[in-house]
């Protein structure tokens, strides 16, 4: 198989990698830069377990090529909390105990956060909507969505805070 | 009960951080110096044939190739990768039939997918390129989708020991004339004023856990196999990965992984034997599989699909005479718990209604299909689908409300429960429904709804269930638990209660504070690890919070009691007059300033001396310990139920799913939180067991919606507006007086959709899932026909 050199963001960070020409980013994510955070469960864009933030848009990273992604700027779960301090959808989704199995929630986590950054105050309905295409057996989505909806009120605080 | 610290409170799950932060390890996240691949080898061509020939030689000579394995290269002993045959005794498992009939690969594939050999190579690609070369040559044999189809007097018969492809039927030894019951059913008929009968066919549907199922095993060098994996039932797993490789189980290890989800696919065996095969082959070397989500649904276990024929009839005032009922299931491929699920789906019918005669017959039949097994449940949905839906057509034909029927009806404190000869000890179903009712405005809504026109129509529709809170007495119930109390009065639990992600976890570690009085952080739960861990039979039956849950309070509220009693010499007071706060200091009620801390006390347990002068000790000597081998002599079964309203499009035969209203007596919430999650998850998979989930097949037993495409589950914005009511009526038996919640929120959701959809149309549905295609079909017969 063809390799190509690529340069990956991922959270911050800088990689230089030769990676195979066929390598999904997801395979390239959790098997060459160990990070298993991004989930694999379907591997044909059915499921969402595996979304990523590439640039800030929401991607299936098993139907993306990492070639595709070289230089561009890739966030996962594990990369969310800066400075320690966890980002405020894991906060939400902790405080409306939104979590079972948990083999959703990295893929869940992401997709609310490339949600709350292109619209930060969202109506129930745009949540559900967005959320279509990321499965949740677990949940019955109920307190998933109540985590973004809470999520989006402490990030609009934030801001407020932030300003004033 | 005094005032509760932890128990009734969200506290925070233990796992959840780790979870949402993406660092929580799962199998498939786990990597090992060393570690090769393996790729199982199904037949995708058949769902029933002979294997002639299995040829490596190609597959050998791919790069990275260390070994292939075929049937004969493996252990040749069977197993049955169900446990249910580890929990009853030798005596009931023989009157059951249970059987262990499997290979690890077989020469003779039983259903489309079967695993017939392996490969190991360095990486997981080269693995599958390999299994690609390798060439198969078979003798097809003819396919049976049905039990109807395999119990044909000139089919092939599955195994010698079931004559006719009948894996099961309930026990005369058990159940005088295979029925069970009582009363007479055949005379009762005649006394009825109305009989409502039919025929209905309840689907095959998948369990769909997010985590596909992924293994490690290694074969080291003190001669142990150690396995990871996210099974249900770490510690039976553990047995029977012993007797089937023969090894004494001081020398196997299985070490549970964060479980992904479970609802049943994992209750006992899958790909277990098959990784550990792997592992023997190459001594040393950890062997990975990673199963493809495609293969997800042709190996592990689905629900059982039935042919579910059920008769009922009523005094013209309502009064139920009698129930009769035969259900026969698809086994697909293997026997596993041919035994118990079919029973189970006739006790959660006797457990129900107050009917003087009823009779049951439960049946088994081998089908070229892949196996079927456990699904949250466990053939209650299937009941609730049937009885549920004739009991409505029974009300509605006596002009009798429904949900007063239901009340006046159903089983309650006293009547013998679903296990037919112990009572049930609480039940707070009335509240349930009233509580449900209000909730949802049925009292008006199905005023209203009554004889619709216009294409679209709206309907509501209730449902009732019983679920169980454990096996006990039925099978075997098991739990223990040690606690030790360290050196700075923090406690650790050693136990091998298992969460798949239902949060038993942290209930437990709940449970486990409470009793102790201690802070919850200063609580630990030592799990997943069968060196360490005692025994218990894992997560089935929704027992962990109910049995492991007394488990863990007896194991500590024996560390507490012997905390006070050297507390008490300390204090030269008696035991009854001591009292701890949550700084873990003890005193005198009454005197608050004679006391001593926790920590005083089990520190001076470890860290004993004597003084050299004196003799004396400095304390009473030993760590303070506790262990508890518990076997419940009760059941607590919860009492639920659900309304759903619906709007059914009679153009296009589309259901839309408005609100849903559950109620659940379950006895106390011990986290209130985790219980209506149970009732959330459990309703998405309830509606679409009803709506849109099944696993079908072309006429050669190929599976043919094996991807989240074609099997559609419900989304985000499929689901109804959902109100989930916890109605608390603490239970004698229960832990805090709790009862169990897991399975049960499946349950009623599928009657409550039928019946909403029956209300909307004036259509029953026999046949699950009730898609838009058949209620077209049938909108349109019924035009026809008017
Ligand atoms: S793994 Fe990428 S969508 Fe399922
Ligand atoms: S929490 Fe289990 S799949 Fe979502």
């Amino acid at each position: 198989m063809n390799k190509l050199s690529v340069n990956l963001r991922v959270n911050g960070r800088g990689y230089d990698l030769e990676v195979a020409s066929n390598k999904t980013l997801l395979e390239v994510l959790r098997d060459q830069l160990n990070l298993p955070d991004t989930k694999y469960g379907c591997g044909t864009g059915e499921c969402g377990a595996c979304t990523v933030l590439i640039d800030g848009e929401v991607v299936n990273s098993c139907l993306t090529l990492a070639a595709a992604a070289d230089g561009r700027e890739i966030r996962t779960a594990v990369g969310l909390e800066k400075n320690g301090q966890l980002h405020p959808v894991q906060q939400a989704f902790i405080e409306e105990t939104a979590v079972q199995c948990g083999y959703c929630i990295p893929g869940m986590v992401v997709k609310s956060v490339g949600l709350l950054e292109k619209n930060p105050d969202p109506s129930e309905e745009e949540i559900r909507h967005w959320l279509e295409g990321n499965i949740c057996r677990c949940t019955g989505y109920e307190k998933i969505v109540d985590a973004v909806k809470s999520a989006s009120k402490k990030m609009a605080s934030a801001e407020v805070k932030a300003v004033g | 009960m005094g005032e509760l610290n932890v128990v009734g409170k969200n506290v925070e799950r233990v796992d959840i951080r780790a979870k949402v932060t993406g660092r929580a390890v799962y199998a498939a996240d786990m990597d090992m110096p060393g570690m090769l691949h393996g790729k199982i080898i199904r037949c995708l061509e058949y769902a029933h044939a002979k294997v002639k020939s299995l040829d490596f030689s190609e597959a050998e000579k791919m790069p990275g190739v260390v070994k292939c394995l075929g049937p004969d290269d493996v252990t040749s002993k069977t197993y049955n990768q169900s446990v249910i045959d580890l929990m009853a005794s030798e005596q009931e498992a023989e009157w059951m039939g249970d059987i262990e009939e499997q290979n690890i690969f077989t020469k003779h594939v039983k259903f489309y997918g079967d695993g017939i050999g392996a490969i190991i190579a360095e990486s997981e690609e080269q693995a599958e390129r390999a299994a690609a070369k390798v060439k198969v040559e078979y003798e097809p044999l003819p396919v049976y989708l049905t039990p109807e189809q395999s119990s044909a007097p000139d089919a092939v018969q599955f195994v010698p020991e079931k004559p006719g492809n009948r894996a099961f039927q309930l026990p005369a030894e058990m159940f005088p004339n295979n029925c069970l019951g009582w009363g007479d059913v055949d005379e009762a008929f005649k006394e009825a004023d109305l009989i409502v009968e039919d025929r209905f066919y309840t689907p095959k549907q998948k369990q769909c856990q997010m985590e596909p199922n992924n293994y490690i095993a290694l074969y080291d060098d003190e001669g142990r196999l150690n396995c990871w994996a996210s099974c249900q039932m770490p510690k039976l797993a553990h047995v029977k990965l012993a007797r089937l490789f023969e090894m004494p189980m001081s020398r196997v290890k299985f070490n549970q992984t964060v479980v992904g989800g479970g609802f049943g696919a994992r209750l006992g065996l899958v790909m277990e034997p098959e990784v550990c095969a792997l592992a023997l082959a190459v001594p040393g070397r950890p062997v990975k599989i990673q199963q493809p989500r495609e293969e997800d649904w042709l190996s592990s276990p689905s629900r059982h699909p039935s042919d579910y024929w059920m008769k009922m009839g009523f005094k013209k005032d309502g009064t139920p005479v009698a129930i009769d009922a035969i259900s026969k299931n698809f086994k697909g491929g293997y026997y596993l718990d041919g035994s118990a699920l079919a029973s189970t789906t006739g006790f959660w019918l006797q457990g129900m209604y107050k009917v003087e005669n009823l009779r049951y017959r439960g049946e088994s039949y081998f089908t070229n299909q892949p196996v079927c097994g456990a699904y949250r449940g466990y053939g209650n949905p299937q009941t609730n689908f049937v009885l549920e839906q004739i009991v409505e057509r029974g009300c509605k034909e006596l002009n009798i409300d429904p949900l007063e029927w239901r009340k006046k009806w159903h089983k309650t404190v006293g009547d013998n429960s679903w296990i037919g000869f112990t009572q049930y000890s609480s039940c707070a179903l009335d509240e349930c429904l009233e509580k449900g009712a209000e909730a949802i405005g049925w009292k008006d809504k199905r005023a209203k709804y009554e004889n619709q026109t216009g294409v679209k129509r709206r309907g509501i529709g209730l449902s009732v269930g019983q679920h169980t809170s454990g096996a006990a007495p039925m099978i075997l119930e098991h739990t223990t638990c040690t606690v030790r109390l360290n050196e700075d009065a923090s406690a650790e639990l050693l136990l091998a209660c298992s969460d798949l992600g239902q949060g038993s976890h942290t209930t437990l570690r709940q449970i486990a504070a409470e009793s102790l009085g201690f802070p919850i952080e200063d609580v630990h739960l030592n799990v997943g690890d069968s060196d360490a861990n005692g025994f218990d039979i894992g997560a089935h039956a929704s027992r962990t919070l109910y049995v492991g849950g007394n488990a863990v309070k007896q194991a500590c509220e024996d560390a507490k009691r012997q905390l006070f009693e050297r507390a008490a010499k300390k204090l030269e007071a008696n035991v009854e007059d001591l009292d701890m706060n949550l700084d873990k200091e003890i005193f005198v009620k009454g005197s608050p300033s004679k006391s001593i801390t926790a920590k005083d006390i089990c520190e001076v347990g470890i860290y004993n001396f004597t003084n050299p002068m004196t003799g004396e000790a400095n304390g009473e000597a030993g760590q303070i310990q506790s262990y508890v081998s518990y076997m419940p002599d009760h059941n607590s079964p919860p009492f639920f139920c659900t309304f759903v309203e619906v709007e059914v499009d009679m153009e296009t035969g589309e259901v839309k799913l408005l609100e849903l209203v559950s109620a659940h007596d379950i006895g106390r919430a011990i986290h209130p939180a985790i219980c209506e999650g149970q009732m959330e998850g459990g309703a998405q998979q309830g509606l679409g067991m009803a709506l849109t989930e099944e696993m079908y097949f072309d006429e050669n037993g190929k599976v043919k919606n094996n991807s989240f495409t074609d099997y559609k589950m419900l989304g985000a914005s499929d689901m109804p507006k959902m109100t989930n009511i916890l109605v608390e009526n603490p239970d004698p038996h229960g832990p805090f007086g709790a009862k169990s919640v897991g399975e049960a929120g499946l349950v009623t959701p599928v009657g409550a959709v039928a019946n909403a959809i029956y209300q909307a149309t004036g259509i029953q549905f026999t046949e699950g899932p009730i898609t838009p295609e058949k209620i077209l079909k049938a909108i349109k017969e019924k035009e026809v026909a008017a």
